[in-house]
Protein backbone atom coordinates (compact mmCIF):
# COMPACT_ATOMS: atom_id res chain seq x y z
CA UNK A 1 0.00 0.00 0.00
CA UNK A 2 1.35 3.45 -0.93
CA UNK A 3 0.01 7.02 -1.09
CA UNK A 4 0.02 6.85 -4.88
CA UNK A 5 -3.07 4.63 -4.59
CA UNK A 6 -5.16 7.54 -3.29
CA UNK A 7 -3.47 10.75 -4.35
CA UNK A 8 -2.55 11.78 -7.93
CA UNK A 9 1.14 11.99 -8.77
CA UNK A 10 0.77 15.70 -9.63
CA UNK A 11 0.44 16.48 -5.90
CA UNK A 12 3.80 14.85 -5.14
CA UNK A 13 5.42 16.57 -8.10
CA UNK A 14 4.07 19.88 -6.79
CA UNK A 15 5.60 19.15 -3.32
CA UNK A 16 9.02 18.75 -4.86
CA UNK A 17 8.63 21.83 -7.03
CA UNK A 18 7.82 24.34 -4.27
CA UNK A 19 9.84 25.67 -1.32
CA UNK A 20 11.24 24.03 0.82
CA UNK A 21 11.22 20.76 -1.17
CA UNK A 22 13.02 22.25 -4.14
CA UNK A 23 15.55 24.07 -1.99
CA UNK A 24 16.44 20.95 0.01
CA UNK A 25 16.66 18.85 -3.14
CA UNK A 26 19.06 21.25 -4.77
CA UNK A 27 21.42 21.74 -1.82
CA UNK A 28 22.37 18.25 -0.59
CA UNK A 29 23.87 19.41 2.72
CA UNK A 30 20.52 20.92 3.77
CA UNK A 31 18.96 17.44 3.59
CA UNK A 32 21.78 15.99 5.72
CA UNK A 33 21.46 18.72 8.36
CA UNK A 34 17.66 18.51 8.46
CA UNK A 35 17.84 14.71 8.80
CA UNK A 36 20.41 15.00 11.61
CA UNK A 37 18.11 17.40 13.50
CA UNK A 38 15.20 15.00 12.86
CA UNK A 39 17.15 12.16 14.55
CA UNK A 40 18.34 14.31 17.48
CA UNK A 41 14.76 15.36 18.20
CA UNK A 42 13.70 11.71 17.81
CA UNK A 43 15.82 10.89 20.87
CA UNK A 44 14.13 13.63 22.93
CA UNK A 45 10.66 12.57 21.80
CA UNK A 46 11.13 8.81 22.27
CA UNK A 47 12.78 9.39 25.65
CA UNK A 48 9.79 11.31 26.97
CA UNK A 49 7.19 8.94 25.54
CA UNK A 50 9.10 5.89 26.79
CA UNK A 51 9.41 7.14 30.38
CA UNK A 52 5.71 8.07 30.69
CA UNK A 53 4.55 4.80 29.05
CA UNK A 54 6.78 2.71 31.31
CA UNK A 55 5.29 4.48 34.31
CA UNK A 56 1.76 3.67 33.12
CA UNK A 57 2.90 0.03 32.89
CA UNK A 58 4.12 0.27 36.49
CA UNK A 59 7.88 0.30 35.85
CA UNK A 60 10.66 2.89 35.62
CA UNK A 61 9.98 6.05 37.65
CA UNK A 62 7.72 4.33 40.16
CA UNK A 63 8.21 6.94 42.88
CA UNK A 64 6.40 9.58 40.81
CA UNK A 65 2.81 9.32 39.63
CA UNK A 66 2.06 9.08 35.91
CA UNK A 67 0.35 12.47 36.02
CA UNK A 68 3.35 14.13 37.72
CA UNK A 69 5.69 12.63 35.13
CA UNK A 70 3.48 13.60 32.24
CA UNK A 71 3.40 17.18 33.58
CA UNK A 72 7.24 17.18 33.90
CA UNK A 73 7.88 15.84 30.43
CA UNK A 74 4.99 16.96 28.24
CA UNK A 75 6.43 20.40 27.33
CA UNK A 76 9.50 18.56 25.96
CA UNK A 77 7.33 15.98 24.26
CA UNK A 78 5.11 18.49 22.48
CA UNK A 79 8.00 20.72 21.45
CA UNK A 80 9.73 17.69 19.95
CA UNK A 81 6.57 16.50 18.15
CA UNK A 82 6.31 19.95 16.54
CA UNK A 83 10.01 19.93 15.55
CA UNK A 84 9.67 16.36 14.20
CA UNK A 85 6.72 17.36 12.03
CA UNK A 86 8.50 20.49 10.73
CA UNK A 87 11.79 18.71 9.88
CA UNK A 88 9.91 15.63 8.67
CA UNK A 89 7.68 17.66 6.33
CA UNK A 90 10.73 19.42 4.91
CA UNK A 91 12.48 16.08 4.29
CA UNK A 92 9.30 14.65 2.78
CA UNK A 93 8.85 17.54 0.34
CA UNK A 94 12.35 17.08 -1.02
CA UNK A 95 11.57 13.54 -2.15
CA UNK A 96 7.77 13.41 -2.28
CA UNK A 97 7.59 11.48 -5.57
CA UNK A 98 9.81 8.65 -4.30
CA UNK A 99 7.92 8.53 -0.97
CA UNK A 100 4.54 8.42 -2.76
CA UNK A 101 5.60 4.95 -3.97
CA UNK A 102 7.14 3.81 -0.67
CA UNK A 103 5.20 1.28 1.43
CA UNK A 104 7.26 1.95 4.61
CA UNK A 105 6.45 5.67 4.30
CA UNK A 106 2.74 4.89 4.06
CA UNK A 107 2.94 2.74 7.20
CA UNK A 108 5.00 5.37 8.99
CA UNK A 109 2.33 8.02 8.45
CA UNK A 110 -0.46 5.58 9.36
CA UNK A 111 1.40 4.63 12.55
CA UNK A 112 2.04 8.31 13.32
CA UNK A 113 -1.64 9.22 13.00
CA UNK A 114 -2.59 6.31 15.29
CA UNK A 115 0.16 7.24 17.78
CA UNK A 116 -1.10 10.82 17.93
CA UNK A 117 -4.71 9.68 18.38
CA UNK A 118 -3.64 7.42 21.28
CA UNK A 119 -1.55 10.27 22.74
CA UNK A 120 -4.38 12.82 22.74
CA UNK A 121 -7.12 10.46 23.91
CA UNK A 122 -6.36 7.53 26.23
CA UNK A 123 -2.79 8.55 27.21
CA UNK A 124 -4.02 12.05 28.05
CA UNK A 125 -6.96 10.76 30.09
CA UNK A 126 -4.76 8.17 31.87
CA UNK A 127 -2.27 10.82 32.96
CA UNK A 128 -4.81 13.23 34.47
CA UNK A 129 -4.23 13.98 38.19
CA UNK A 130 -6.05 11.65 40.57
CA UNK A 131 -6.22 8.65 38.21
CA UNK A 132 -5.97 5.35 40.11
CA UNK A 133 -2.62 3.52 40.00
CA UNK A 134 -2.19 0.76 37.44
CA UNK A 135 -5.60 1.15 35.79
CA UNK A 136 -6.03 -1.36 32.92
CA UNK A 137 -6.91 1.41 30.43
CA UNK A 138 -3.62 3.15 31.22
CA UNK A 139 -1.71 -0.05 30.56
CA UNK A 140 -3.50 -0.64 27.27
CA UNK A 141 -2.85 2.99 26.32
CA UNK A 142 0.86 2.62 27.12
CA UNK A 143 1.18 -0.59 25.05
CA UNK A 144 -0.58 1.00 22.07
CA UNK A 145 1.53 4.15 22.40
CA UNK A 146 4.81 2.17 22.50
CA UNK A 147 3.68 -0.02 19.60
CA UNK A 148 2.70 2.89 17.33
CA UNK A 149 5.61 5.20 18.22
CA UNK A 150 8.19 2.43 17.74
CA UNK A 151 6.28 1.58 14.56
CA UNK A 152 6.88 5.13 13.34
CA UNK A 153 10.62 4.81 14.08
CA UNK A 154 10.93 1.32 12.51
CA UNK A 155 9.02 2.26 9.37
CA UNK A 156 10.93 5.55 9.16
CA UNK A 157 14.23 3.70 9.15
CA UNK A 158 12.88 1.21 6.59
CA UNK A 159 12.15 4.05 4.11
CA UNK A 160 15.86 4.37 3.52
CA UNK A 161 16.31 0.67 2.75
CA UNK A 162 13.18 -0.60 0.93
CA UNK B 1 47.42 4.50 14.50
CA UNK B 2 49.33 1.84 12.58
CA UNK B 3 48.04 -0.92 14.87
CA UNK B 4 44.46 0.33 14.68
CA UNK B 5 44.65 0.36 10.90
CA UNK B 6 46.09 -3.17 10.79
CA UNK B 7 43.34 -4.34 13.14
CA UNK B 8 40.61 -2.74 11.00
CA UNK B 9 42.09 -4.33 7.86
CA UNK B 10 42.15 -7.74 9.50
CA UNK B 11 38.57 -7.30 10.75
CA UNK B 12 37.42 -6.18 7.31
CA UNK B 13 38.53 -9.51 5.81
CA UNK B 14 36.87 -11.75 8.41
CA UNK B 15 33.95 -13.94 7.43
CA UNK B 16 31.46 -12.09 9.71
CA UNK B 17 32.38 -8.70 8.35
CA UNK B 18 31.98 -9.87 4.77
CA UNK B 19 28.69 -11.58 5.62
CA UNK B 20 27.04 -8.45 7.08
CA UNK B 21 28.49 -6.22 4.37
CA UNK B 22 27.44 -8.35 1.45
CA UNK B 23 23.99 -9.62 2.44
CA UNK B 24 20.82 -7.57 2.04
CA UNK B 25 19.01 -7.72 5.36
CA UNK B 26 21.38 -7.84 8.38
CA UNK B 27 22.72 -4.29 8.00
CA UNK B 28 19.33 -2.48 7.83
CA UNK B 29 17.93 -4.63 10.65
CA UNK B 30 20.94 -4.00 12.92
CA UNK B 31 20.89 -0.30 12.08
CA UNK B 32 17.20 -0.06 12.97
CA UNK B 33 17.91 -1.55 16.40
CA UNK B 34 20.83 0.86 16.74
CA UNK B 35 18.65 3.91 16.07
CA UNK B 36 15.82 2.74 18.34
CA UNK B 37 18.26 1.83 21.14
CA UNK B 38 19.73 5.28 20.69
CA UNK B 39 16.39 7.03 20.96
CA UNK B 40 15.54 5.22 24.19
CA UNK B 41 18.98 5.46 25.75
CA UNK B 42 19.76 9.09 24.91
CA UNK B 43 16.16 10.07 25.59
CA UNK B 44 16.40 8.61 29.10
CA UNK B 45 19.93 9.94 29.79
CA UNK B 46 18.63 13.37 28.86
CA UNK B 47 16.20 13.35 31.82
CA UNK B 48 19.12 12.63 34.16
CA UNK B 49 21.10 15.48 32.61
CA UNK B 50 18.15 17.86 32.87
CA UNK B 51 17.62 16.86 36.50
CA UNK B 52 21.32 17.55 37.25
CA UNK B 53 20.81 20.98 35.71
CA UNK B 54 17.75 21.49 37.92
CA UNK B 55 15.42 21.91 34.93
CA UNK B 56 12.96 19.00 35.35
CA UNK B 57 11.51 17.08 38.33
CA UNK B 58 12.95 19.54 40.84
CA UNK B 59 10.80 18.14 43.65
CA UNK B 60 12.23 14.62 43.17
CA UNK B 61 15.56 13.84 44.93
CA UNK B 62 18.43 13.55 42.41
CA UNK B 63 19.45 10.14 43.68
CA UNK B 64 15.91 8.88 43.29
CA UNK B 65 15.84 10.00 39.63
CA UNK B 66 19.23 8.36 38.98
CA UNK B 67 18.26 5.07 40.64
CA UNK B 68 14.96 4.82 38.79
CA UNK B 69 16.17 5.76 35.31
CA UNK B 70 19.74 4.51 35.09
CA UNK B 71 18.84 0.80 34.54
CA UNK B 72 16.76 1.82 31.47
CA UNK B 73 19.50 4.05 30.14
CA UNK B 74 21.96 1.15 30.59
CA UNK B 75 19.59 -1.28 28.84
CA UNK B 76 19.28 1.07 25.86
CA UNK B 77 23.04 1.57 25.87
CA UNK B 78 23.69 -2.19 25.70
CA UNK B 79 21.37 -2.52 22.65
CA UNK B 80 23.11 0.45 21.07
CA UNK B 81 26.61 -0.80 21.86
CA UNK B 82 26.06 -4.36 20.63
CA UNK B 83 24.31 -3.23 17.43
CA UNK B 84 26.95 -0.51 16.98
CA UNK B 85 29.77 -3.04 17.34
CA UNK B 86 28.13 -5.21 14.65
CA UNK B 87 27.74 -2.22 12.31
CA UNK B 88 31.41 -1.38 12.86
CA UNK B 89 32.34 -5.02 12.22
CA UNK B 90 30.63 -4.84 8.82
CA UNK B 91 32.70 -1.91 7.58
CA UNK B 92 35.77 -1.29 9.76
CA UNK B 93 37.90 0.21 7.00
CA UNK B 94 35.21 2.70 6.01
CA UNK B 95 34.85 3.73 9.67
CA UNK B 96 38.61 3.96 10.12
CA UNK B 97 38.88 6.36 7.20
CA UNK B 98 35.93 8.56 8.21
CA UNK B 99 36.69 11.66 10.30
CA UNK B 100 33.12 11.75 11.69
CA UNK B 101 33.52 8.21 13.04
CA UNK B 102 36.85 9.02 14.71
CA UNK B 103 35.23 12.01 16.40
CA UNK B 104 32.33 9.78 17.45
CA UNK B 105 34.68 7.30 19.16
CA UNK B 106 36.50 10.11 20.98
CA UNK B 107 33.20 11.56 22.20
CA UNK B 108 32.01 8.09 23.33
CA UNK B 109 35.18 7.61 25.39
CA UNK B 110 34.79 11.08 26.94
CA UNK B 111 31.14 10.35 27.73
CA UNK B 112 32.20 7.11 29.43
CA UNK B 113 34.78 8.98 31.52
CA UNK B 114 32.08 11.50 32.44
CA UNK B 115 29.82 8.69 33.74
CA UNK B 116 32.76 7.15 35.64
CA UNK B 117 33.56 10.52 37.23
CA UNK B 118 29.91 10.90 38.27
CA UNK B 119 29.81 7.47 39.90
CA UNK B 120 33.23 7.68 41.54
CA UNK B 121 33.07 11.23 42.87
CA UNK B 122 29.49 12.51 42.97
CA UNK B 123 27.02 9.65 43.37
CA UNK B 124 27.77 9.04 47.08
CA UNK B 125 27.27 12.76 47.78
CA UNK B 126 23.84 13.05 46.10
CA UNK B 127 21.85 13.00 49.41
CA UNK B 128 23.97 15.94 50.52
CA UNK B 129 23.35 17.78 47.20
CA UNK B 130 19.61 17.27 47.59
CA UNK B 131 19.66 19.48 50.69
CA UNK B 132 21.08 22.38 48.67
CA UNK B 133 18.72 24.75 46.84
CA UNK B 134 20.71 24.27 43.62
CA UNK B 135 22.96 21.35 42.54
CA UNK B 136 26.72 22.13 42.73
CA UNK B 137 28.63 23.09 39.56
CA UNK B 138 30.34 19.66 39.33
CA UNK B 139 26.98 17.94 38.90
CA UNK B 140 25.79 20.55 36.40
CA UNK B 141 29.04 20.07 34.49
CA UNK B 142 28.38 16.30 34.28
CA UNK B 143 24.90 17.07 32.90
CA UNK B 144 26.16 19.55 30.31
CA UNK B 145 29.04 17.31 29.17
CA UNK B 146 26.70 14.33 28.79
CA UNK B 147 24.06 16.36 26.93
CA UNK B 148 26.54 17.96 24.52
CA UNK B 149 28.51 14.78 23.81
CA UNK B 150 25.47 12.57 23.30
CA UNK B 151 24.05 14.95 20.73
CA UNK B 152 27.54 15.23 19.24
CA UNK B 153 27.65 11.43 18.99
CA UNK B 154 24.28 11.40 17.18
CA UNK B 155 25.51 14.06 14.72
CA UNK B 156 28.82 12.28 14.11
CA UNK B 157 27.02 8.93 13.75
CA UNK B 158 24.61 10.29 11.17
CA UNK B 159 27.48 11.92 9.27
CA UNK B 160 29.49 8.68 9.25
CA UNK B 161 26.75 7.26 7.00
CA UNK B 162 26.92 10.21 4.59
CA UNK B 163 30.63 9.91 3.81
Amino acid sequence: MTFLHFIPITFFQWCEAVWPGRWIKEATWVFAITETVHIMVLAVLMGSIFVVDLRLLGVGMKRRTASQLSKDLSPWMFTSVVLMVITGTALYMSEAVRLSQSAPFFFKILSLVLALIVQFTIIRSSTQPGKPEGAPLGKIAACLSLFFWFGVAFAGRAIAFL
Amino acid sequence: MHYIQAFCQWLNETQWSTYIRESDYPFPIIETFHVIGLAVSVGVVMWLDLRFLNIVMRDEPIQSVVDQLEPWAMGGFVIMFVSGALLFLSEPMKCYNTLAFRLKVIMLILTGLNVMYFHAKLYARLPEFDKLPNPPWQLKMVGIVSFVFWFGIIIAGRWTAYF
